[in-house]
C-alpha cells in the first residue's frame, strides 16, 4: 500500500466523520434556525381532501374570517399567489393566556392540534365544561383554523361561538371553558 | 354547523381513526411522521456503521499492510447490534429522537476500532484482546439497553422510586469500600471483583458501580428536586444581590458534598468525586435558576479540593503533574506526569491531520485504550477527527438537553438534563485532564474509553434519552387542570 494512497484514504476518513456531522446538523436544522417556509403543495392537498370528504357541507365549510389580521377571504377563494404574504403570518406557538397554566406556550407544528379532556389530545383542558373531544386547530393555506368538535359549552374565538370552522388570527383570545390562549408567531 | 353534523355525532374510538375518517390528507400526513424519524435514523445508523468499518478497515491497512478477516466479528457485530436496537425502537419507542443511537454507534464503533488498533501494537489477539472484550461489553450494554426501553414504558414509573434510588445510588458507591468485594486498581478504589479471585489478586471481571449510581443518582436528583425546589428557590437573604438560601436548606448540598468528599478520600477518585458533585449542582440549578446555589456549590467543592491536595499524598501528585508536567522531576517520578505528557506528545505528533488510522504509535501512552483513548484518537486522527468527535458529543448533549427542553412533566425535564449533563461533565472532566486544562482523573470517556462498567452505564442513559422523547413526542404536549 502506497504512502500516497494511505495519506488519500485518511483525509477522505476525516471528510466522511465530518460529513457525519453535517447529515446530522443538516436534519437537525429546523430546531437551529426555526421552521422554513411551508410550500403551497402540501396545503392544497388539505384543503380538496377537506372538501372532498364533506361534499355535502361544502357551502358550510367556507371559512369565515374573524378579526382583522388577516383578510376577511374565505380559504377556498385564497389566490395560490397569495401564500409568501400567508405564511409571514402563520402562528408557531400556542400562549395560554388565562386560566390555571397561564403563561404556558406550546410551539405549533404542521399537524393539527387536538384538543379536549381526551389523554390523547395535543392540548389536554381537564375542567368541567370541556368536552372529550372540544375542539381542533388545524393549518389550512398556511394559517391557522379552530374547528368546534361539536362541544355541549362551546368555543369562542374573541368571543363569539365557533360554529364553522374559523381563522384564527394572531393575538385574538380563543376560549375554552376556563382556558383561553392565543396564537403568536 | 349549529346542529350536530352526522361525521361527529358518533365520536369513532380513537382520535387516530377520527381524523382519517374526518380529513384523509391531513391524517396521512400525521401518521407518517414516526416513520419518518425512525428511516432518518437506520439512514444515519448505516452511515454510522461504514464509518466504522472504514475505520477498522484503515487501522488493518495501516498497522498490518493488508485487510483480513478478522475485522468482520467487529464490524458485523456492532451492524447487527444497531440494526437489532433499530427494530425494537420502531416497536416500542417509535417517535424516539433519530439522532441519539446513530450517534452513540459511531462513538462506540470509533472506540472499538481504537481499541483494536492498539491490541495490534501490543500483539494482543484472539478473546484475551480488549477489541474483543469491548465488543462483548458493547452487546452487553447494548441487550441492557434494550431491556431498560422494553421494561420502562414511562418515566414517570422512576419517580416513583426516587428514594430506592438514592440507597441503591449510594450504596454502588460505597460497595467498592466493603473489604473482599473492593478491588483497588491504578490506586483508586472504585472496582468490584466478580468471581473467583486467582493467585496473583487479579479477577476475571472487574466493574465500577459507580458508574451506575451515576443514573440512580441523577434519578434521584429529579425527584427529589421536583418536590423540594419550592423551598430551595424561593426563601432565603437577599445578600450582594443574589439570594441565598436559608440555614436549614442547606442539608442535602452538603450531604452531596460529604459523599463527594468522601470517594474523594476514600476511594481516592477524583473524577467520580466532581461528576457527581457537578451533577447535582447543575440539576439544582435548573431545578431553582438561583446561581447562588452554584457559587456556594463551586466554593465548597473548590474548597474541599484544595484542602484534599494539601492533606491528601495523591491528590498533591495529580495537581503537581497538571501545573508543573513538564518538569523532569516530576516527569520520571511514579504517578508523575509520565502518561500526561506523552499523551500530548502525541498529539502534538498527530498534527491537523493525524498520522492516519495504524499508523502512528499511541501504544506508548500507559492505558492508551482506556482512560488515554482520546490522547490515542488525537494522534491518528489529528485535530480535525478530535474535533468531529467532540462535536458528535456536543449533538449528543444537544439533543439531550432538546429532549429535556421539549418535556412536559418537570420529573421529566430534570431527568433529560441530568442524564445529557452526565456525559457532558465527563467528556469535559477526561478531555479537560487530557489536554491539561484541569488535573487528570480516572474517568472514561463515554462510549469510546475500554471498560464494560461505562459502556453499560451510558448506553442505559441512551436507552432513558430515547424513552424520555419518545414520551415526550407521543404525550399530549400540554395539560390544563384546574
Amino acid at each position: 500500500m502506497s504512502e500516497l494512497t494511505l495519506l488519500v484514504l485518511r483525509l477522505a476518513f476525516l471528510l466522511v466523520l465530518w460529513g457525519f456531522i453535517f447529515i446530522v446538523v443538516f436534519a437537525l436544522r429546523t430546531d437551529l434556525f426555526g421552521q422554513r417556509v411551508r410550500r403551497q403543495v402540501g396545503s392544497d392537498q388539505i384543503t380538496s381532501g377537506l372538501r372532498g370528504e364533506k361534499p355535502s357541507m361544502a357551502g358550510e365549510q367556507r371559512l369565515v374570517a374573524a378579526g382583522d389580521l388577516n383578510s376577511p377571504t374565505p380559504a377556498n377563494a385564497l389566490p395560490n399567489n397569495s401564500a409568501p404574504a400567508a405564511t409571514a403570518l402563520t402562528a408557531t406557538r400556542l400562549v395560554i393566556v388565562t386560566g390555571p397554566k397561564s403563561g404556558l406556550e406550546l410551539s405549533l407544528e404542521q399537524e393539527p392540534l387536538t384538543i379536549g379532556r381526551a389523554t390523547e389530545s395535543g392540548l389536554v383542558i381537564r375542567d368541567d365544561y370541556t368536552s372529550t373531544h372540544h375542539a381542533r386547530l388545524m393549518l389550512l393555506n398556511d394559517s391557522w383554523v379552530i374547528q368546534d368538535l361539536d362541544s355541549t359549552n362551546g368555543t369562542f374565538l374573541d368571543g363569539t361561538r365557533v360554529s364553522v370552522p374559523t381563522h384564527v388570527p394572531l393575538n385574538t383570545p380563543v376560549k375554552i371553558g376556563s382556558t383561553s390562549f392565543e396564537l403568536r408567531r | 354547523m349549529s346542529g350536530p353534523s352526522p361525521l361527529v355525532a358518533t365520536p369513532p374510538p380513537t382520535v387516530g381513526s377520527e381524523r382519517r375518517r374526518l380529513f384523509g390528507g391531513a391524517g396521512r400526513l400525521r401518521l407518517r411522521v414516526p416513520a419518518k424519524l425512525r428511516n432518518l435514523e437506520l439512514l444515519l445508523l448505516i452511515f454510522a456503521v461504514a464509518i466504522m468499518a472504514a475505520a477498522v478497515l484503515l487501522v488493518q491497512l495501516g498497522a498490518l499492510g493488508a485487510v483480513d478477516a478478522s475485522f468482520f466479528p467487529f464490524v458485523g457485530g456492532l451492524a447487527l447490534l444497531a440494526v437489532v436496537m433499530h427494530v425494537v425502537l420502531r416497536v416500542v419507542a417509535s417517535e424516539a429522537d433519530p439522532f441519539i443511537l446513530p450517534i452513540a454507534t459511531l462513538l462506540n464503533g470509533i472506540g472499538i476500532a481504537m481499541i483494536y488498533r492498539i491490541d495490534i501494537a501490543q500483539h494482543r489477539l484472539g478473546w484475551q484482546s480488549s477489541g474483543i472484550r469491548q465488543m462483548v461489553w458493547t452487546a452487553i450494554a447494548m441487550v441492557v439497553a434494550l431491556i431498560v426501553l422494553v421494561v420502562i414504558r414511562n418515566h414517570r414509573v422512576l419517580q416513583r422510586y426516587r428514594y430506592i434510588a438514592m440507597f441503591v445510588g449510594i450504596g454502588l458507591l460505597l460497595l467498592p469500600l466493603i473489604p473482599g468485594v473492593g478491588l483497588q486498581i491504578n490506586g483508586a478504589r472504585a472496582w468490584i471483583g466478580i468471581g473467583a479471585r486467582r493467585a496473583d489478586g487479579t479477577v476475571p471481571l472487574s466493574f465500577q458501580p459507580g458508574e451506575l449510581a451515576k443514573i440512580a443518582l441523577a434519578v434521584f436528583f429529579a425527584g427529589y428536586l421536583v418536590t423540594a425546589r419550592d423551598s430551595l428557590s424561593l426563601v432565603g437573604r437577599r445578600f450582594l444581590g443574589i439570594r441565598f438560601p436559608r440555614v436549614r436548606d442547606l442539608g442535602p448540598i452538603l450531604v452531596i458534598w460529604l459523599a463527594a468528599m468522601a470517594v474523594l478520600v476514600l476511594q481516592r477518585d477524583l473524577g467520580i468525586s466532581l461528576l457527581y458533585f457537578g451533577l447535582f449542582l447543575v440539576m439544582i440549578y435548573v431545578a431553582t435558576g438561583r446561581l447562588s446555589w452554584v457559587i456556594l456549590g463551586m466554593t465548597l467543592f473548590v474548597g474541599g479540593a484544595v484542602a484534599a491536595s494539601q492533606l491528601l499524598g495523591y491528590v498533591a501528585n495529580r495537581f503537581g503533574a497538571w501545573l508543573d508536567a513538564f518538569n523532569n522531576d516530576i516527569y520520571h517520578r511514579v504517578g508523575g506526569s509520565y502518561q500526561l505528557v506523552q499523551g500530548i506528545f502525541g498529539m502534538s505528533g498527530g498534527g491537523l491531520t493525524g498520522s492516519g488510522l495504524g499508523l502512528g504509535s499511541p501504544n506508548i501512552v500507559p492505558f492508551a485504550a482506556s482512560d488515554f483513548i482520546v490522547a490515542s484518537l488525537g494522534e491518528e486522527l489529528g485535530l480535525t477527527g478530535l474535533f468531529a468527535i467532540l462535536a458528535l458529543f456536543l449533538l449528543f448533549v444537544s439533543r439531550g438537553f432538546r429532549i429535556a427542553f421539549a418535556g412536559q412533566d418537570d420529573f421529566g425535564r430534570l431527568l433529560g438534563v441530568g442524564l445529557a449533563f452526565i456525559i457532558a461533565l465527563q467528556v469535559f472532566i477526561v478531555i479537560g485532564g487530557i489536554t491539561r486544562v484541569i488535573p487528570l482523573t480516572g474517568l472514561t470517556t463515554p462510549f469510546m474509553a475500554a471498560g464494560g462498567s461505562s459502556l453499560v452505564a451510558n448506553w442505559i442513559i441512551v436507552a432513558l434519552l430515547l424513552r424520555l422523547s419518545d414520551t415526550v413526542r407521543a404525550q399530549p404536549r400540554i395539560v390544563v387542570e384546574s
